[in-house]
């Protein structure tokens, strides 16, 4: 099966990069995959993706930068692409901003789902997030009542040109139950998050010398802010903790470019306070072992959370803002945390200063989360997506779509003239 | 939660499933499932007539047993599926990938044991 999949993929520096990373690693693992084409986004300055290794007994990885953040032709580029690879089945690995932060660009982009469809091409969507349980206001997309209105409008109207790719997988059952009940959509399904790990190995929950890492992993500027954290770790500090550092693991959001800079400047005289810049994926593993507390500075959530995955399969400890997505994860896989409320550095204060006091309570908290990233690897929700594709795949086989009553076209007239039989 | 593997022919076993189904269960549920497959079986008829709750895990497990039985020829037959259970795989929409019979009598006529 030759699988093409739409995403931003490292070392691209778009959202649901590192999504990406582990799923197409896992996919090429696959016996019944022949080949993954992945339609990524273009580097700055036009720069090479560098050449996929390749492995016995891997799927060729061919990687074909054809769309760019917040261009216009996105859909059609992507068409154009598809058409060029001809996959058996095409995944767009997406959230509501993957194809810009302008409201033309995002909604001409999400409409490249549908276009492959009618190119005669199965298309699958896995979206990360659904307009509904945005909120829009505090992730940083509206600014107004009157903004946020025409954004849920056009958020809808998006939605339902998604909902015509030939089938939607979301990571929350209750995503699946809004798009059934308000669209009427039959074409949705749960596909979990799964964890990036395979069979990680057991944390040994050890921190390493010098001071009390609080960590946050992402991208940061749209509802992941960083104000909190340095609040918080003020309030820590008039408390009398001390040997703390806050450590902001990542880079800008693409929709929040030029907002840590900001940060920098703005806290220039926080000494405790560091940034790592974007972390390469074999620093992944330091970053997280070095935290004594992974933070969620979320003010809002847009869909299931791969840093809560990656935060398990290290053995971490969190602190969570108590909001809906998170609390779902939580109770659905296994995972648990601290509880703040968004926007309160006070209850973040008090979140990491359970943890920090207790460090039983930190090793058994990231126990459990290790344990719940062990449920259900991603290798294993990747059988689920071959048994949509491969069902996909031969409903279009059963059914000739445009492609193939064009290739059935374009073949030489003997061949389609031979008789069965002459009289 | 409890299993205890039957050997209905040469190729079909019967696993039949009940009270919770999920990653503390899994395990055993998978290792008993590929001793029977590593034994010669190709057909594995699940009874789930017990089973209140599955979760991905035991899916997960369901989904790989499905590809097991493909791959010598077999299948995966699920039986008496309960209201809970079927909801769960409407959600996935594993109820249009699984063979799904209403009673086990049923699952075993269609494999003619």
């Amino acid at each position: 099966m030759h699988v093409a999949i739409v995403t931003t993929y490292p070392p691209g520096k778009g959202t649901l990069n590192e999504y990406a990373f582990h799923f197409v690693r896992a996919l090429r693992a696959k016996e019944e995959i022949s080949r993954i084409t992945l339609l990524v986004d273009a580097l700055p300055d036009g720069a090479p993706y560098p050449a996929p290794a390749q492995a016995a007994g891997q799927a060729e990885l061919c990687i074909t930068p054809c769309w760019q953040f917040n261009d216009p032709r996105n859909a059609w580029r992507i068409v154009q692409a598809v058409r060029q690879a001809q996959p058996d089945v095409v995944l767009f690995n997406i959230q509501f901003a993957s194809f810009g932060d302008k409201k033309t660009s995002v909604a001409l982009g999400l409409m490249a789902p549908w276009l492959v469809r009618l190119a005669g091409f199965p298309s699958m969507v896995l979206l990360h997030n659904i307009m509904e349980t945005v909120d829009l206001r505090n992730a940083g997309y509206a600014g107004n009542a009157a903004i946020e209105w025409v954004m849920r409008t056009a958020g809808a109207i998006t939605t339902r040109m998604l909902l015509n790719a030939d089938l939607v997988a979301l990571t929350i059952p209750k995503y699946v139950e809004i798009l059934r009940a308000k669209y009427r959509a039959k074409n949705v399904l749960l596909a979990p998050h799964g964890s990036f790990e395979d069979n990680p190995p057991m944390p040994t929950f050890e921190l390493p010398p010098g001071p009390r890492q609080i960590m946050a992993f992402g991208k940061f500027g749209t509802y992941k802010r960083i104000e909190i954290m340095v609040e918080a770790l003020r309030i820590l500090e008039a408390r009398g903790y001390t040997n703390l550092e806050v450590v902001i693991a990542g880079s800008d959001s693409p929709n929040a470019k030029g907002y840590l800079d900001e940060m920098r400047a703005r806290y220039a005289d926080v000494p405790n306070l560091r940034f790592t810049g974007y972390v390469a994926e074999e620093d992944v593993p330091r970053i997280f072992q070095s935290a004594t507390v992974t933070v969620f500075p979320y003010t809002s959530t847009t869909g299931s959370s791969g840093v809560l995955h990656q935060a398990g399969s290290y053995g971490c400890a969190v602190a969570l803002p108590n909001i809906g997505d998170f609390a779902e994860v939580i109770t659905e896989e296994g995972y648990v945390g601290e509880f703040f409320e968004p926007n309160d550095p006070e209850t973040l204060a008090d979140a990491i200063a359970a943890l920090l006091d207790n460090d039983e309570r930190r090793r058994e908290m990231g126990l459990r989360n290790y344990r719940a990233s062990c449920g259900l690897p991603i290798a294993d929700v990747l059988d689920w997506y071959l048994l949509h594709f491969s069902a996909l795949i031969e409903k279009h086989h059963r059914q000739p779509t445009r492609r193939a009553r064009n290739a059935e076209a374009a073949q030489p007239v003997t061949e389609l003239a031979t008789p069965a039989t002459k009289p | 939660m409890s299993t205890t593997m039957t050997q209905l022919s040469p190729q079909v076993i019967l696993a039949p499933i009940a009270g919770r189904f999920d990653a503390h269960q899994v395990p055993k549920v998978q290792k008993e499932i590929d001793a029977a497959l590593a034994n010669g079986a190709n057909t594995v008829i699940m009874d789930l007539s017990e089973v209140n709750f599955v979760d991905s895990s035991a899916l997960a497990v369901m989904v790989r047993t499905m590809k097991h039985c493909r791959e010598r020829n077999g299948e995966l037959i699920l039986c008496g599926v309960r209201q809970p259970v079927r909801i769960i795989f409407d959600l996935t929409r594993m109820d249009k990938a699984f063979r799904i019979f209403d009673d086990l009598v049923a699952a075993r006529a269609s494999v003619g044991v």
